[in-house]
Order: C-alpha cells, then structure tokens, then sequence
C-alpha cells in the first residue's frame, strides 16, 4: 500500500493515505448501520413481508392498537422514571461518598459493581427477589416470604412462611387471616394490594391512581439499581472538578450545605447531568433484556425494544417491526437536539 | 478538628444513609448467591434465610449446582462461545477504528470533517434501527441497481455474524474516543516524524499506536464488557440453538424458558456469569470507568 501510494503524484497523497485509513471504517459503517437504518426507515411503510407500500398504516396501528399503547405508556413510565430516580440518586450518592474521609473508593464500587455485571443476571438477581409461588408453597422470594410470614390468623395462630417447628409441625399461611402471597410481577394495577383493597370504582383520580402498573415499576428499579453507579461516578468526577474556592466563598457567606448544594454544586453540573440524562434515555429506550427475561413481555409489561423484536421474530411482521425501531429513534431525538443546543451555548460563552 | 458546628456529613445520619444504601445495593447478590450453594429442592422448600437461621445452608453446602450447569447443562460451552464471540468483537472494531482515528487526527484530506459528521452520526442511531435489514444483508446479501455489492453469505446463527454486528455497533464509538485520545498526544512528536520523512504507517505504528494503549484499553474494556454481557444482538444473529448460545443467551434460557422453579440453575449459571466482568471490573476499573464515561453516548 505504501508504495503503491508513493507512485501517486504528491498531491495526492494526503487524500489517498486518508482514504487508506478512514475508509475502512466510513466503508463499515455505511454498510453495517448507514444503509440499514434506511432501509428500517423504508420498511416502516412497507407490509407484513416487507413487499407492498401501505403508507402510513403501520404507524396508524402503533398509536391505536392496544398492546401497542400499553407498551408506549410503560416506555414513557421507565423514561421519566430511571431518568429522574437515576440522576437524583447519583447526586445524592456522588455527593456524599466525595464527602467521605475513608472507605470512598470502597464505597463507589459496591455501587458501580451492578454496571459491570450484564441485565440478564440483574434480572435474574431480581426475578429471584420478586419470585411468587402459589400458596400454600414456601414462599422464597425475599419480598413474598417476607410478607407472608408475618401478623396472625382470625384465631390468634401465628402465621408462617411454612416454618417447620421443633417438635416437627409446620405452621403455614394459609389460615384466614393471614397475609397472602402477591405475584408483583404479574400485578398490572394496585387491587387487592395493602391499602388498596377497599377501593371500588370512584372518581377519575382514583382510578388513575388504582391503574398504576406496579409490575412495570418494580421492573423500572432493576435498571435504577444497575445505572446509579454510573451516575455516581460521573457526577462525583464532576464534583471533585468544582474550584473549591467557590464552595468556601459559599459556607464563608454563611450558606447552609444544602443551599451550596442547591445553588453553587447543582448549577456547575448542569451539563454533566445533561449527559447522563442523554445516556440514560438512551439506555432505557435499548432496555431490552429486564423485560424479556423477567416477564417476556408478558402482564402488560412491554417495552419498544421487546416489542420490536416480537414483531420481527414472533408475528413475522416486518412493517410493524420496523415501525416500532423508528418509534425508538424517533424518542431520542430531542434529547439530541438538546445537547447540540448546548454544546452550541458551550461554545459562544 | 474541633469545630463547634459539626458539617452534616460527619454526623452520624448520613453515615447511616451511606451505610443503608450499600446494603440495599448488596442484598440482592446476596440471598441470590446464596441460594447457588443450596441443593434444587432445598431452595424451593425453605427460604433462604431460614436456611441461614436453621443452619439448613451449613449442612446442605453443596458445589453440586455448578457441576451440573457447568457440565449436564453445558454452561461450559456456552462459556467458550461468549469468548469466541467477544475477543474478535473487541480486536476488529478496535483495529479498524485505531487507523480511522489516525486518519482523522493526523491526515488532511477532502471531506475529512464531512466524514467525522458521519461517524457522530453513527453514534446517535439505536442499533434497533439496523436490526431487521443487517439480518436480511446477513443472508440475502445487498444488490444494488441490479448488482450484488455484497453476495449471499447466509451467515445469520454463525460466529461471523456477531462479529460483523458488533464491529458496525462499536465502530462510532470506538474511532471517536480514539481521535480524541490522538488528538491529546503531543504533536510535535507526530510532526517531527513527518519532518524526518516517516510515512503515514510509520508514524502509525511506530508513533501513534504505543503511545494510544492507554486509550485503546479503555475502549478495549468497555467493549469486552458490552459485548460479554449483551444478550440482544447474540439472540438475534446466533439464535437459541444449544450450539449457539452464549453465557447470557443461556442464562436468559434457563430463567425465562419452561424449567420451572429451577432456581439452582439459574442462580449457578448467573453466579457463573457474573464471575468474567467482575474479574475484569476489578483487575481493570480505572479503564472501564473511563471507557464507559467515554461510552455514555453510545448508540
């Protein structure tokens, strides 16, 4: 290569020494990502098998079928969600362990240690926790077992989580009275939960309220157990950059921590937490493998890019498969569009 | 130090905090690998924690678990595919994406910025918009105004067919962390390379590359992880057949597929899972950390 290159006139040779190393990977990317994601762009408007033009019926059908609008409500759920509950439990976390004289680095890493390990073992680690088994079974889920073992039947016995007693009777949950076990993952609203028991139809509020899909939140809290460790490092890097002139100015004015926090930490991070905001919607809108291994989707639990995936594999519809790519592309747009904003009001000041 | 107003985070609260939020973070391994120690029915019978209480888990400690996913189950194999799948899915894209780097920070040429807005671009399209077409070109090949620019490999369900998925996933990423990192080498060294009449490969590998290694490792770890611990793209090109799965793949089997209650597999092969990235977090933190802050944008 070199030398073929050298026979060139000298002109030349820039440009050609710039196609012989950037070309590859322009040439890898077109193919492998470029051309694709036009085609999925193509497809969206095609039919079942990718063949007949159909117009926009495909996006039609997205926001009006049902599981459709279910799975579009839940992605909306995990975005607000992970997104708010990651970052304020970054900070919070970032903020203290940066405060910490010993055991900082200790700290962090038991945080950061579920960032390292891959969504389908946190699921696992978590379907593990939410586990159901009718009764009157052992219940071995942390939160069931928990439940079911505590309080008394109607007649004073205390209940039990099948705990086999010394002098070998068992005492179980199954009397009446006793807390029963709850299936949180196939749980699609609050009835029957503590609390909720006694509400019956009422006005609108309540109905919102009693609808709230608990499974899809619980879900939500495995991907927040995974990325605050993420968070944290980030915005505790970002901390540790703050000129500590600023904090002293601050406490010598006489301002209490959480007014620094507030007014001086907050604002010099607002690009940081920019940042992890764009990666954590990102994120949420690839998440694909909490929900496929918990619940396969299942309890109205869906996610777009489960969704997607059911589509293609499952319905053996392209159209609608490719649709709902487009959905996920199209959800992460604005956050985009916000970061060119910034960088743009970066480089004027 | 004797101040007479203590700060809030020396008070005993928020050590508290600190201390509550470490062992939520920890519970769940916890009861989780546990329960890899006990034997099947044991874990279905009594929970764990009374296991623990009754001294059930002491007496019942068993290794049989693993050797059966290890080997009745052939986690073991699946565990040779995860490496056979990443190591080509780390080194491809990092090569390719080390001499595009160079290109970009070194070499002027036309379109040069035209072609980094490219590789930015890249970045921002979730890899579910190349899912669907990059399965068809795996097998039916591209044609273009009637001629075949790529044939038909037919390679969906095979090792190549991941590679080539992950090296388009990682390349945005990897050629933009590396020109970044380039661009902070010193350039005088690099000019008075050129000065001295060294080509463009010479500097490259006499040059650029050695002194880039902290940046390649960062990359290089960061990918490793993604790519051991993904489980989309190894479902969608290599498929469920037992000679295909991968260490995530197979764990995904055994916990959403029809086994029932078998918690003591699926805790062993998660245990199992886990046992690569965490090696690899703790021998290689700083990089990982740099790598993933690198990555946050990743598509």
């Amino acid at each position: 290569m070199n030398k073929l290159i050298s026979y060139a006139p000298l002109s030349q040779h820039e440009g050609l020494y710039g196609a012989m190393f950037a070309g590859p990977a322009i040439f890898l990317l077109f193919l492998f990502l470029f051309y694709p994601a036009i085609r999925t762009l193509f497809l969206s408007f095609f039919d079942k098998r990718g063949q007949n033009f159909i117009g926009i019926e495909n996006y039609i059908w997205s926001i009006t079928d049902e599981k459709m609008l279910v799975t579009i409500r839940n992605q909306f759920i995990w975005l607000v969600g992970v997104v708010f509950l990651v970052i304020f439990l970054g900070l919070v976390v970032g903020y203290i362990s940066d405060r910490l004289k010993k055991g900082e680095s200790f700290f962090k890493s038991i945080i950061f240690m579920p960032m390292a390990i891959s969504a389908v073992g946190s699921s696992a680690i978590f379907k593990f926790i939410y586990e159901y088994r009718p009764p009157p079974s052992t219940q071995i889920g942390l939160i069931n077992g928990l439940r079911v073992g505590r309080g008394s039947d109607i007649n004073g016995n205390p209940c039990g989580n099948n705990v086999l007693l010394d002098d070998g009777s068992k005492i179980g949950y199954s009397n009446e009275g006793c807390l029963q076990p709850i299936g949180w993952l196939q749980q699609r609203d609050l009835t029957g939960l503590p609390s909720f028991e006694n509400i019956s139809n009422a006005d609108f509020f309540t109905n919102l309220i009693i609808n709230f899909p608990i499974n899809t939140l619980l879900l939500m809290l495995v991907m927040v157990w995974m990325f605050t460790g993420f968070a944290m490092v980030v915005f505790s890097a970002a901390i540790k950059a703050i000129p500590s002139e600023i904090i002293e100015a601050g406490q010598i004015d006489g301002a209490s921590e959480g007014k620094i926090f507030l007014s001086i930490v907050i604002p010099y991070l607002k690009t940081t937490i920019l940042v992890v905001a764009t990666y954590l919607t990102v994120s949420v809108l690839k998440a694909f493998d909490i929900v496929y291994v918990t619940t396969r989707g299942d309890f109205e639990t869906n996610l777009l890019a489960v969704k997607m995936l059911d589509e293609f594999a499952i319905y053996l519809n392209q159209g609608r498969s490719a649709t709902v790519a487009v959905l996920i592309f199209v959800c992460v747009i604005p956050i985009i569009f916000l970061n060119i904003l910034q960088n743009k009001e970066e480089a004027k000041a | 130090m004797n101040s007479p107003t203590q700060k809030w985070y020396d008070k005993p609260i928020a050590k508290i905090i600190l201390v509550s939020i470490s062992l939520t973070w920890v519970m769940p391994y916890f009861g989780f690998v546990l329960s890899s120690f006990r034997p099947g029915d044991s874990i279905k019978r009594v929970s764990w924690w009374s296991s623990i209480m009754t001294g059930d888990f002491i007496r019942e400690f068993t290794f049989e678990n693993y050797t059966e996913i290890l080997f009745a189950e052939n986690l073991s194999r699946s565990f040779f595919n995860s490496f056979a799948v990443t190591i080509p899915s780390t080194i491809i894209p990092i090569t390719i994406a080390a001499f595009a780097a160079y290109a970009f920070a070194f070499i002027d040429f036309k379109g040069k910025n035209i072609a980094f807005m490219f590789v930015i671009a890249m970045m921002i399209v979730p890899l579910q918009m190349s899912l669907i077409p990059l399965i068809k070109l795996f097998s039916k090949g591209a044609i273009l105004f009637g001629i075949p620019i790529i044939p038909e490999l037919q390679i969906n369900g095979t090792f190549v067919a991941v590679w080539f998925a992950h090296t388009g996933f990682g390349l945005p990423l990897a050629t933009f962390l590396l020109r970044d990192f380039m661009l902070g080498l010193p350039k005088s060294v690099i000019e008075s390379a050129k000065v001295d009449g060294a080509s463009h490969l010479t500097t490259f590998y006499k040059l650029a590359l050695p002194l880039s290694l902290a940046g390649i490792a960062a990359f290089a770890t960061f990918q490793f992880l993604w790519v051991y611990n993904d489980f989309l793209v190894a479902n969608v090109f290599l498929g469920i057949r037992p000679q295909n799965l991968v260490v995530t793949s197979h764990v995904a089997q055994l916990t959403v597929g029809n086994y029932g209650e078998a918690w003591h597999l699926r805790t062993s092969g998660a245990v199992i899972s886990m046992i690569v990235p965490l090696i690899v977090f703790f021998s290689l933190q700083r990089f990982f950390v740099k790598g993933l802050i690198g990555g946050a944008v990743k598509g």
